[in-house]
């Protein structure tokens, strides 16, 4: 589901799940989210992109855990600040997103969303789909479809 | 079209494949019977068209309904015999039934079709009109040429829908019929299977040019079925133990509460009895029998051994023997490939055959049965079989192996040059050969599936393709196998051996050839690649002292272990420190000693090709359930997946025939490289000259001395203690016997033995009796030039000296020793008697050629010991000239075979080819007999083997050709 199909709907009040990669704070919808996790021990994947940390067993399926901040070109997350991994139910099966720190959930306004800036803390703005000013933040909104791409 | 219920509609579409696909098989059985009409088999056809004709008729689709009922109105009037099925009859109810099943698997679409090109002629047969077979292709084609235009669009390509035309036009394009199978295939279908072509070429390209046979043998597998017929008894006990299940955890919920352990434990036990038999059950649904792949495969040699002019019997055996599910599904096209090939290649036209005393009917052969815990799927032909030749030839000339390379393979590797990507186009292959339409892709498709495919062919005798493949691909066993700290696991079935070389024998056994390591393993060389490398992990090693991994500290050693060989350059490998070490030659071969650094090694066979896999350290084998892999690591080829072990962490999978391909390893570098390392063998013995292998000890602290190796029997560790003194003599107890003891000081004047309490007893074979030497260490065995000096240091029982690391060291004669201590063992050995022949004339004249002089001068004393003459020679051609001039007086030649000028082969082969020496009898001296000097000796008519300084032997078979020869 594009956001641009939401911003169609009469009601367009999003529950977005916050966190930090590096210093920028991103959401993506909630309902993308299958779970939350703390690290747990990991398969290390010799041969894998750099990106990929590693692959883990959640109740018996193979998740691969992908580095955020790597993956968006923050470099490595610090694995000792005792990171989050973010379970999402992609289309090739589930994947775990390595985020330094869990925020809140924040009900958003899409209609209210803006346009992303070309670079949001380092972050390409390609990566979102925009930006969302709460009082005090600017939610930048994860484009997880092209997070999850695979570039060749 | 809308159809209102989709429930319905879905069982009419199963239940009408059904009946198709039994109807086909019934067909061909009612034209195989001809006049002999068995009313059974016609009438269940005509059930089967009348079923689905009614199923039809319910569901509005017209267009089924009537072709159907035309179908079944010749069928009746088979079955009242007012008919006699004709092969052309039976064509033209074949082709209809063909339609039926491209029309219902598309059913949406079906009444759009045209089907009046099987209307009609079915039509005109039931009205007896049915003269000319419509099967003549130019009619077929005008006759197809409507529906073409007017099937939907969203039909995968309507070229391909008409078997027809594709059949007619077979000969020139074999793999258009190949197209038959996709035709049904909805369009994603088509283009995922494209990926794995190795040169992509669309396959909805339409055929009416070269279509490269790759691209027909990509044929998307045969569409997946979503549904599957399960007996309701297995359901039922799934069901069971599902309920079980169910209860168990309910007593374990219960358990849990109460801190019972006892009763935990039991239902602990009851669990894990009912996962397995759950998942036993489970995986016997997944079951099919390969009949359902077989059983196409009669229509399938029918229809093309008819368009070739061929005559052929397909026997099937074993259809009951079953696979998983979705093995069933990807054998069918490499099978269907494989049956094509003997039908079209491998079996010869009628004539032919019956030129060469063959059975004018081909027979095919397709056979499934069970072997150690694997389904093996042979198909055989009894055609021209494959022209190993041929193959290397033609892999030649595409520019696939070197000339040379292929020399230096075996005639199976030639056979299985036909699995080699590239290697085959229809044309090219079929001038050469007959064979080899895309069979790389066969195999890609088999190793995908676990499986692996071997192909045995003697030309003019046939060929039999054999493919293993695993019963289930869900769960397999596996090694698991440690390295860089992680664990992984390797197929079972690609498992061939494990190997663990200890330390100290790694220098001895892993050798370079180039840039690639390879070990001897029973006489063959086996390339080596490091897991480590290939994939990129940390080189590490496991430390058995401390049960730990460590890190692998040799490449900091500066001199030999940087890490960029170009084996082991591996693109796929993100990590970019690789890079920045120096590319420096790396070599297996090390310096530490402890068992740490002993080599585990997997050997592991892709089929054609094995290699050995250096791993950390060996795990236990274990039944794994395979999980895929994320699409992020889908680049990551090393690995064919994912499991998780017993204590919940992940290992992954190798794929092995992957690795191969990482490190750049195809079973051509083997043979290359085998190549390489037979020629680098032969550089070293060509180099050995004279290299003499010592056993090096000593006797007192200060003196060496040296022992030739190969005359020693056994060392052995004793006490001094362990002597007695009896009678004058030492002996000891050795074997339920007594050995005598000697020392080198009881004969040559040298230091007395040491005053140790550990002595070492170095046993010798002189005379038929054991004699022990009593020696000190440190022992040690080297291979040493033979520049020994027979003047300086000469004396009774010491044959000459040499210069080893700076000490001089003393080579002991211990058949000088032995000769002097036990005279009288000598007494009773047969002697030879020359007095008999010095009556008639000199005593026998001896020739010895050799050219090193210490050597030639032991030879030439033993000679002139007993009595014989002797002319010595430097080298083989000084040789040939002293036998020139002495022709008449020489009896018997004893020749080197490592000398300058000309070796001892050439100078055997230039007596053997005089008339006037042939029959000289020969006896060749090597210091290390290999079996194969011995063979290229034999063959160039060397009489007899013998090893330097081995007196006795030498002695023995020289007495007795002398003896012979007079």
């Amino acid at each position: 589901m594009t956001d641009k199909h939401m911003a169609d709907q009469p009601k367009n009040i999003v529950e977005l799940a916050t966190f930090y990669i590096g210093d920028a704070l991103c959401g993506m919808d909630i309902l993308k989210v299958q779970e939350i996790n703390k690290l747990m021990q990991m398969t290390k994947v010799p041969q894998a992109p750099d990106y990929v940390l590693g692959i883990l067993n959640l109740r018996g399926q193979i998740v691969t855990i992908l580095d955020l901040g790597r993956k968006l070109g923050l470099g490595e997350t610090d694995i000792s600040q005792d990171p989050r991994n973010i379970i999402v139910n992609s289309s090739g099966g589930h994947v775990g997103l390595l985020v330094r720190r869990i925020s809140d959930v924040v009900s958003a306004d899409m209609k209210k969303r803006e346009r992303a800036p070309a670079n949001m803390s380092g972050i390409q703005g390609e990566y979102f789909t925009g930006v969302y000013k709460t009082d005090d933040n600017l939610i930048g909104i994860l484009d997880v479809d092209k997070v999850l791409s695979i570039e060749d | 079209m809308e159809i209102e219920d989709d429930e319905i509609l879905q069982g009419f579409i199963e239940e009408s494949l059904e009946h198709l696909a039994d109807i086909e098989n019934d067909l061909l059985a009612i034209e195989e019977a001809g006049a002999n009409i068995d009313e059974d088999l016609v009438n269940k056809v005509f059930r089967a068209a009348h079923s689905i004709k009614g199923g039809a008729g319910f569901m509005g689709l017209t267009a089924i309904q009537g072709l159907s009922h035309s179908t079944e109105n010749v069928l009746g009037m088979i079955r009242s015999k007012k008919l006699i099925p004709t092969p052309e009859i039976v064509n033209v109810l074949l082709m209809a039934s063909d339609q039926l099943q491209r029309m219902i698997e598309d059913v949406h679409n079906s009444n759009d079709v045209d089907i009046s090109s099987h209307i009609n002629p079915l039509d005109a047969i039931a009205d007896g009109t049915f003269s000319q077979p419509p099967m003549e292709p130019e009619q077929k084609n005008t006759v197809q040429a409507k529906p073409k235009v007017t099937v939907k669009p969203e039909a995968v390509e309507p070229v391909f829908e008409e078997p027809e035309e594709t059949e007619e036009e077979y000969i020139e394009e074999p793999e258009t019929d190949e197209d038959e199978e996709t035709e049904p295939e909805p369009e994603p279908e088509v283009t995922r299977t494209q990926n794995p072509v190795p040169e992509p070429v669309a396959p909805v390209q339409p055929p009416a040019v070269n279509v490269p046979a790759t691209a027909a043998k990509q044929a998307p597998p045969a569409k997946t079925e979503t549904s599957l017929r399960v007996h309701v008894s297995l359901l039922d006990s799934l069901m069971n133990l599902a309920g079980e299940l169910v209860l168990s955890r309910n007593q374990l919920l219960q358990t849990i509460g109460s801190d019972d352990l006892r009763n935990a434990e039991a239902v602990g036990q009851r669990i894990d009895l009912i996962t397995s038999e759950l998942q036993e059950a489970i995986m016997l649904t997944r079951m099919q029998p390969i009949g359902n792949v077989f059983n196409k495969f009669p229509r399938v040699v029918r229809d093309l051994a008819k368009k070739l002019n061929k005559t052929i019997d397909l026997t099937i055996v074993g259809k009951d023997v079953e696979l998983d599910k979705t093995i069933i599904e990807s054998i069918n096209d490499p099978l269907t490939h494989l049956v094509r090939n003997s039908v079209d290649h491998g079996i010869e036209m009628p004539a032919d055959r019956k030129k060469i005393g063959k059975p004018e009917n081909g027979l095919v052969i397709l056979k499934a049965y069970h072997e150690a815990g694997q389904v093996v799927i042979e198909i055989s032909d009894d055609g021209k079989g494959l022209d190993g030749e041929a193959l290397a030839a033609s892999a030649v000339n595409k520019g696939l192996i070197t000339a040379e390379q292929a020399q230096a393979m075996s005639d199976k590797e030639k056979v299985n040059l036909i699995f080699l990507p590239g290697f085959s186009t229809a044309a090219a292959v079929t001038d050469v050969s007959g064979r080899g339409v895309g069979m790389d892709v066969v195999k890609t498709n088999l190793d995908q599936l676990g499986g692996n495919v071997d192909i045995i062919s003697e030309k003019g005798n046939g060929t039999t393709i054999s493919i293993k493949l695993p019963l289930t691909l869900a769960i397999i066993p596996c090694q698991i196998i440690e390295t860089g700290g992680e664990r992984y696991a390797i197929p079972q079935v690609n498992l061939e051996e494990l190997l663990r070389i200890p330390a100290n024998q790694v220098k001895d056994r892993v050798e370079r050839v180039g840039d690639a390591e390879v070990v001897r393993l029973r006489g063959t060389l086996l390339p080596l690649i490091r897991l480590s490398d290939v994939i990129g992990a940390d080189r590490t090693y496991y430390d058995y002292n401390e049960q730990d991994v460590k890190e692998d500290r040799r490449e900091q050693i500066a001199d030999r272990r940087g890490r960029n060989s170009p084996l082991f350059n591996d693109k796929h490998s993100g990590n970019n420190h690789r890079n920045q070490s120096p590319d420096r030659p790396r070599s297996v071969i090390d310096r530490r000693s402890s068992a740490s650094s002993a080599l585990n090694i997997v050997v592991v066979s892709t089929g054609a090709m094995k290699y050995g896999l250096i791993v950390d350290r060996l795990q236990d084998s274990e039944e794994i359930v395979i999980k895929p892999l994320g699409r992020h690591l889908q680049q990551c080829k090393g690995y064919a997946g994912a499991t998780i072990m017993g204590d919940g962490r992940i290992a992954l999978i190798l794929d092995v025939s992957n690795l191969a391909r990482m490190a750049h390893l195809t079973s051509i570098d083997g043979s290359d490289r085998a190549a390489e390392v037979a020629k680098a063998a032969e550089d070293a013995i060509n180099a050995k000259k004279d290299k003499q292998s010592l056993l090096i000890f000593k006797n007192s602290r200060e003196e060496h001395f040296g022992v030739p190796l190969n005359q020693v029997e056994r060392i052995e560790k004793i006490k001094r203690s362990d002597i007695e003194d009896l009678g004058g003599r030492r002996i000891m107890k050795y074997r339920g016997g007594s050995l005598s003891l000697i020392c080198v000081d009881d004969v040559a004047m040298v230091a007395p033995l040491a005053d140790d309490e550990n002595l070492l007893v170095i046993v010798f074979n002189i005379a038929k009796r054991p004699v022990g030497l009593l020696a000190i260490g440190p022992i040690d065995a080297l291979e040493v030039t033979a520049d020994i000096d027979d003047t300086t240091l000469s004396q009774p029982g010491i044959m000459g000296s040499i210069i080893i690391d700076n000490n001089t060291t003393m080579l002991i004669n211990v058949f000088e020793m032995v000769q002097n201590l036990f005279p009288q063992w000598f007494e009773h050995q047969e002697k030879f008697d020359l007095s008999q022949i010095e009556e008639t004339g000199p005593p026998p004249t001896v020739l010895i050629a050799e050219d090193s002089k210490f050597f030639r001068n032991q030879v030439k004393n033993y000679m002139t010991e007993v009595g014989y003459n002797v002319i010595e020679a430097e080298d083989g051609l000084e040789g040939w000239n002293q036998l020139e001039e002495h022709a008449d007086e020489i009896s018997l030649l004893v020749t080197d075979i490592e000398m300058p000028n000309m070796n001892g082969f050439e100078l055997t082969q230039r007596i053997r080819k005089n008339e006037r020496y042939k029959n000289l009898p020969i006896i060749a001296l090597t210091t290390l007999a290999s079996a194969e000097d011995v063979e290229r000796g034999k063959a160039v008519g060397v009489n007899e083997y013998h090893i330097k300084l081995d007196k006795e032997r030498l002695m023995v078979s020289v007495h007795d050709y002398i003896k012979r020869r007079y």
